[in-house]
């Protein structure tokens, strides 16, 4: 599903953010990518979106070869890897519904399709209740579990959380991360990108440890070792 | 056709949701304009009130009382085939006569003085206007080479004076005026793209959203162009809603003040309605539509 063939990457001579990177990662599998500050990680999740290039070796997501990506071909890209933040990236002014469908009208999307799955995203993350407040009118727990109805929009293949507990509280914490295991179950491919190291050890699936650029460990059924 | 619907959609919700934002920019589109029009004005006037005073020059050669009709046709005719001449008027003894009594019909010693001298003192004249108010020099020249006996006198001096002094007002206020326009317009259109440019950083974070979830960039870019259009409608329909009311109000203070001058500001927008406000939103949808490409493009990359 997504392989890493002697990533490395730098942003000048002597900031190597990437060191011969090798990753490879099965569909529908779940793996907890951690790693210190440093470590590399933001730059991994930026390579897996195309928001950057790596300077060597090769990125493949599915049979798609994206290493030296064009910039039109991004936005295909992005719809088949959803991505989560710390911070939501939630807009603001548009309704939980509307920010949901926000993704789908950007891609031109009918009207009919937008309003049979944004229902339904809703649904999956339990938020149908919900779906015309405004981010700032619920909680943080919720706000992520609406950008995870976002992710979903495009029924992706692989879905991109990047340190998506960051900002919430240990229930609202552990509630994000069995929604992503439901949704892995549905057979999405789950990257949690994250330092959290309770909720890494509790998951007991695989994870991938990264040290100043560098791959340390790659377990099965592993723990934070940092 | 769905895609642009959609992307009319965005734009008005945008535009609308944020309305303090969307006022604020038109306001500056507005006041640029304004600004640039109100040297349009200025320089119009000037224009106006120049090209009045040059219709005024005209050069008189006084002629002989007893001069005879004939001589006085064949005189003019030579006159009126110059290539500086415009027009030229005779006035006859008569006529100079009915028309000193007129102007001084309210003044009873001058009319006093002239009934005891007892005969028409005035003498008959032809005025001459010049094709081009910058051939005068060579008119008077021309008129100065005539050999005529009929000519009793030539009235050029204080016009040659006038037209110098004209001259040298019309290319001072031309100079001037054009750099001063130049800087507002400059001025102004810096001032647009610099808002333009702050409306659409207010949009960073929905402009990387758009990029993360997918977003072609036509959908990224478009509500923003035509957010630009709707700005640079808008801003010049007030302008021009705004701009003529006050040309009325203005046009009776200037005929005041250019007294005798046909100088009408009204007629002068309405007869150039197109080139001076096509022209303005022309140059106001290309400024705003190039700021909104380029801050758009500064977060959309990536």
């Amino acid at each position: 599903m997504i392989t890493l063939l002697h990533v490395s990457k730098s942003y000048s001579n002597k900031n190597q953010v990437l060191r011969d990177a090798n990753i490879y990662i099965k569909a529908g599998e779940f793996v907890s990518l951690v790693g210190q500050s440093g470590a590399g990680k933001p730059t991994l999740v930026k390579l897996l979106i195309g928001e950057e290039r790596a300077d060597e070796g090769q990125v493949v997501v599915g049979d798609w070869d994206i290493t030296n990506l064009n910039r039109h071909e991004i936005p295909y890209l992005r719809r088949q890897i959803g991505v989560i933040f710390q911070d939501f990236k939630l807009l603001p002014k548009k309704t939980l519904k509307e920010n949901v469908a926000f993704a789908l009208e950007v891609c031109g999307a009918s009207r009919g399709k937008i309003n049979k799955i944004v229902p339904s995203v809703l649904k999956i993350v339990g938020l149908e209740d919900k779906a015309n407040r405004y981010p700032h009118e619920v909680s943080g727990g919720e706000q992520q579990r609406a950008a995870i109805a976002r992710s979903l929009v495009h029924q992706p293949r692989i879905l991109l959380a990047d340190e998506p507990t960051g900002n919430l509280d240990a229930i609202n914490a552990d509630e994000i991360i069995d929604l992503l295991l439901r949704i892995n179950k549905f057979g999405t491919t789950v990257i949690l990108v994250t330092h959290n190291k309770e909720i890494v050890n509790r998951l007991n699936r695989r994870v991938i440890t990264m040290d100043r650029g560098r791959v340390v460990s790659d377990l099965a059924h592993g723990k934070y070792l940092l | 056709m769905l895609s642009f619907l959609r992307i009319i959609k965005f734009s008005l919700q945008d535009i609308a949701r944020n309305i303090w934002l969307s006022i604020v920019t038109i306001t500056i589109l507005l006041l640029a304009l304004l600004s640039i029009n109100t040297m349009l004005t200025v320089q119009t006037v000037s224009d106006n009130a120049v090209n009045a005073v040059k219709e005024k020059i005209d050069i008189s050669l006084y002629l002989n009382a007893d001069a005879s009709e004939n001589n006085i046709t064949a005189l003019r005719s030579k006159i009126e085939a110059m290539p500086e001449v415009k027009s030229i008027v005779y006035t006859s003894k008569q006529t100079a006569l009915e028309s000193f009594r007129s102007k001084y019909r309210d003044n009873p010693e001058i009319l006093q003085a002239l009934r005891e001298l007892g005969s028409n003192p005035l003498s008959p004249s032809l005025a001459i206007t010049p094709s081009n108010f910058d051939e005068t020099t060579n008119l008077v020249n021309s008129l100065r080479q005539i050999d005529s006996d009929i000519i009793e006198s030539r009235d050029f001096s204080d016009n040659t004076a006038v037209v110098n002094k004209i001259q040298s007002i019309t290319k001072r206020v031309s100079e001037v005026g054009l750099v001063i326009i130049f800087i507002f317009v400059l001025t102004s259109l810096l001032v647009v793209y610099n808002s333009i440019r702050v409306a659409v950083y207010t949009h960073k974070r929905e402009i990387e959203i758009m990029r993360l979830v997918g977003a072609s960039n036509y959908f990224i870019y478009m509500p923003f162009m035509f957010s630009a259009f709707i700005y640079a409608v808008i801003s010049v329909s007030l302008m021009i809603s705004i701009f003529y009311p006050f040309l009325t109000l203005f046009q009776p203070y200037l005929e005041v003040f250019l007294a005798g001058y046909n100088v009408n500001l009204v007629t002068y927008f309405v007869n150039n309605f197109w080139p001076i406000f096509g022209a303005q939103f022309g140059i106001i949808l290309f400024i705003t539509l190039v700021a909104s490409f380029f801050a758009v493009r500064k977060y959309a990359r990536g």
